[in-house]
């Protein structure tokens, strides 16, 4: 054995294919399953992409480091469940490029933070979180109310996504704009508009208590209000989802 | 391969390599660690046939095992409802007017229920329930759907300008911003709600703000301004207030309207647990002045 491999040490060319063999075998390893990740993600009813103002919400979430201090992931234990709600399914991230499951809780999971709380309280609690909970550590956000939301990029940020494998229809990538707009909209005249062209759980309103006014805070409330809410778990047969 | 040449003290073969003398010995790794490799490499195969692993072409490997991290889950759950089904055995079922009249429950269970208190609702009506601006007290035993145990169970359950379907539905109008009223109208009846409450007020104002009370807020807020349960429009002159009382508080919800939200907590709380949840706010708000 040893005697082998001193020989092959000694030729160059031989090495290098035995190399090259050695670390493919790695390379096959973690790469072949992702051809068929689809296989594990449940077939769910409900789920849909982010529309234009919740994906906005989103980069604000992330631009902000909130996944730093939060998780978006209910793990399968007792206390996780108890707390927070159903366990997270792989399908609620499949839209998500990059996902927010996030390492560490210094703040609560939010994974089903929709419809917990109202928007009020969202925006009184993100603008002066010691407020709202007293010996809270999370900073304050108040400047979100005061920044106006630029749309200019969602179309981009849409084909992106759509490039990703996010199933963004050419309508729904030129109407981002206006979309995001429409949703914010406190006299809710384009809900019918934005529930047909991304589902029945599309939540349009002024989320941000300044109406006529699209902040940032309306995008990240607005974010906020539909996580975990979309998957229909009524529907859903857990039974087929074990794993 | 010719023999290795061997270092004379210890006996282990040499490499062959030499720097100014000094020459390198071809120590093996101890076996110990070779085969503790070995040995760790065949548990990962061991456990990648028992437990569920990778996506295979049309599936992904379930293991041997059966295993399933969610079906544990669901059945641990399973399991500590029961218990608490247990403990908890009055609220299981039952109507909330007899469990109301129950007084031994609340020395039982009081403790128990506070957690449960501080977890969902502690975040706007505070842990003292006495709220704060935005979010109503609920310890003053001022109600604006009526303090009987079945309309505080329903707005639990349903809430208040929630998502759910069965929810209440109480907006204040912008009266100001829509322009149903003029300016110096909302200022007239701000002064009118002002005298509601007592408070410090222009006495010829508020005369002038009574008929536009009358015409515009007397159909929510009755009459004489003391609210009602129907439509849960606040009570004005009991001087217990959500937004404030304040002259500039007033003007501003006169103006711009208010919309709480208190969200549903069906699904997302049991029934029992909402059952629990009205009769600990019953408890608390009991010794209030009414």
């Amino acid at each position: 054995m040893s005697t082998a491999h001193q020989k092959l040490e000694r030729h160059s060319l031989g090495f290098a294919m035995m190399i090259l063999m050695v670390a493919s075998i790695g390379g096959i390893v973690e790469i072949a399953p992702l051809f068929t990740i689809e296989n594990t993600v449940e077939e769910v009813e409900g789920m849909r992409p982010y529309t234009p103002l919740e994906l906005a919400g989103r980069d604000i979430y992330v631009r902000e480091g909130c996944y730093a201090c939060h998780s978006q992931m209910i793990r399968t234990l007792r206390s996780d469940v108890e707390r927070y709600g159903h366990y997270s399914l792989a399908a609620e991230s499949m839209y998500d490029h990059p996902f927010q499951w996030g390492s560490k809780r210094t703040g609560p999971d939010l994974a089903r933070i929709g419809g917990k709380y109202s928007d009020d309280w969202h925006v009184a609690h993100l603008e002066a979180p010691r407020e709202l909970v007293p010996g809270s550590v999370m900073p304050g956000y108040a400047f979100l109310s005061e920044t106006r939301l630029s749309t200019g990029h969602l179309p981009a940020a849409l084909k992106a996504l759509s490039r990703a494998g996010v199933p963004y229809t050419d309508a729904q990538i030129e109407n981002a704009e206006k979309d995001a707009v429409w949703q914010a909209d406190f006299e809710q005249n384009f809900e019918g508009e934005l529930q047909e062209s991304y589902g029945a759980n599309v939540q349009v309103r002024d989320f941000d208590g300044q109406p006529g006014r699209l902040t940032e805070m309306d995008a990240l409330v607005a974010y906020l209000q539909m996580l975990g809410t979309l998957v229909d778990f009524d529907s859903l047969n857990l039974e087929e989802v074990n794993r | 391969m010719a023999v290795r040449e061997k270092d004379p003290v210890s006996g282990t073969e040499l490499t062959g390599h030499e720097w100014d003398g000094i020459k390198e010995m071809d120590t093996p790794v101890p076996r110990a660690s070779r085969w503790a490799l070995w040995i760790s490499i065949a548990v990962s195969v061991l456990y990648w046939i028992l437990y569920p692993s990778f996506p295979l072409v049309s599936e992904y490997a379930r293991g041997v095992l059966g295993y399933s991290s969610r079906a544990e889950v669901t059945a641990a759950v399973a399991e500590a409802d029961a218990g608490r089904e247990q403990a908890f055995a009055p609220f299981a079922t039952g109507d909330i007017e007899a469990l109301a009249a129950d007084a031994s429950l609340e020395a039982r269970y009081g403790a128990s229920i506070s957690k449960l208190y501080a977890d969902n609702c502690a975040a706007c009506h505070t842990g003292s329930l006495k709220g704060q601006p935005g979010f109503p007290s609920l310890a003053d035993g001022h109600w604006l759907w009526s303090g009987t145990p079945e309309e505080i169970e329903y707005t639990i359950r349903y809430g208040i300008n929630a998502l759910h379907d069965e929810t209440r539905i109480a907006q204040m109008l912008a009266f100001g911003a829509d322009g149903m009223i003029e300016k110096p109208q909302v200022k007239e009846v701000t002064e009118f709600v002002l005298s509601l409450s007592g408070q410090e007020h222009d006495a010829a104002a508020a005369e002038a703000g009574s008929v536009v009370f009358e015409e515009n807020c007397a159909s929510c807020h009755g009459d004489d301004g003391r609210g009602g349960y129907e439509n849960g429009a606040p009570d004005l002159g009991d001087g217990h207030w959500i937004y404030g009382g304040s002259r500039d508080d007033i003007f501003q919800s006169v103006y711009y309207g208010r919309q709480g939200v208190m969200p549903a907590w069906e699904g997302r709380l049991s029934d029992a647990q909402i059952r629990m949840l009205t009769l600990y706010l019953l408890w608390n708000a009991e010794d209030a002045p009414s």
